[in-house]
């Protein structure tokens, strides 16, 4: 029976016998000098990934949720783990407004077996396919200034003023495990 | 031949892989993106008390939470407990660096792992207490007390 089995899958996966496509040649995103990165622009269609993995579609797209990017030219499901933003910030709020439709992308992908990172993505720019114009994938901030009217008048980046992020360092300290800020800075230094 | 292909297509599109494989995992939930890229250093330093406060930026600020099993393996979390607020959601920020033993469903798909949380078994709080080792990562995550 295997001997039957293992050729059928190979015939199957017909993508996993062939070299994947170059994704790199017409990008233009920028580097962020990650050991493993590599510059790649693609079509692809914005999925909710609860459904898209797991068949759980009853709020797909709903806010909250994390996208994907089936890509068109082979079907991988590459997984956006980061906006273009410095750091601390997800894509989600930036593809949310394309879910469920054809995009192009220009961003940077990390393949890096040692640590299990495969097709995870940073997506720096989004636009619907055929359309001239990009957006870029840095409306995180603006995102959460809008939630966050009050806080986001204070001095200090977001996540100093994020009462959610707060809440979490005031209940359990900077360490996690309940020093007082004064411990945790002497414990670090 | 025809029944090989069969099996194969079949196995491919059975509800079995559809609805996962059924798993307890214990393990850490960790901030992915510093953990995959690398921008904050290694894989050691970027988990546990080290990387706490981190951590809890990365989860508010919608970057994909994982469970780093026992044995390295990494698992893309996409709901807990039913919540499937996996970008910035609150049940996932309350649990940032805390080992825990879940269960739930397990899907594989082009090269990364997927993990649905049906239930957290038991959260052992955060064990990972490395900052001994590394101090803070980064450094900045701790502003000094005196200003």
């Amino acid at each position: 029976m295997l001997r039957y089995l293992i050729p059928a899958v190979m015939l199957a996966a017909p993508a996993m016998a062939q070299d994947a496509p170059d994704f790199s040649a017409t990008s233009e995103a920028r580097s962020w000098n990650l050991a493993f990165e590599e510059p790649a622009r693609f079509e692809a269609e914005v999925v909710d990934m609860l459904c898209e993995v797991a068949g759980d579609c009853d709020n797909a797209c709903a806010t909250g949720r994390q996208l994907g990017l089936l890509r068109a030219a082979d079907g991988v499901l590459t997984y956006p783990n980061k906006n273009a933003q410095g750091i601390f910030t997800g894509a989600a709020v930036d593809l949310h407004p394309f879910c469920g439709m054809q995009v192009e992308v220009d961003g940077l992908l990390i393949d890096d077996d040692f640590v299990g990172a495969i097709n995870v993505y940073l997506v720096q720019r989004i636009r619907t396919v055929g359309a001239e114009e990009w957006t870029r994938a840095n409306g995180w901030t603006d995102n959460w200034a809008e939630l966050n009217p009050e806080e986001a008048e204070l001095d200090g980046r977001w996540y100093r003023n994020d009462p959610r992020v707060m809440a979490e360092i005031n209940g359990e300290g900077y360490l996690g495990t309940g020093e007082s800020w004064q411990e945790a800075w002497d414990l670090t230094r | 031949m025809r029944l090989g292909l069969t099996a194969a297509f079949a196995l491919a599109a059975s509800p079995l892989f559809a609805q996962g494989e059924e798993v307890t995992i214990r393990g850490e939930i960790i901030d992915t993106w510093c953990y995959f890229s690398g921008v904050m250093g290694g894989p050691e330093a970027v988990q546990g008390t080290s990387h706490h406060t981190c951590a809890i930026w990365c989860s508010a600020g919608g970057i994909p939470v994982g469970l780093l099993g026992d044995d390295g393996t990494v698992y893309m979390i996409l709901s807990i407990n039913g919540d499937d607020q996996s970008a910035s959601g609150q049940t996932q920020l309350e649990l940032a660096s805390h080992e825990v033993t879940a269960q739930g469903r397990l899907f594989a798909r082009d090269g990364l792992n997927y993990l649905v949380i049906d239930a957290v078994l038991e959260d052992h709080g955060i064990t990972n207490i490395n900052h001994v080792d590394f101090g803070v990562i980064p450094g900045f995550a701790i502003p000094n007390p005196e200003g």
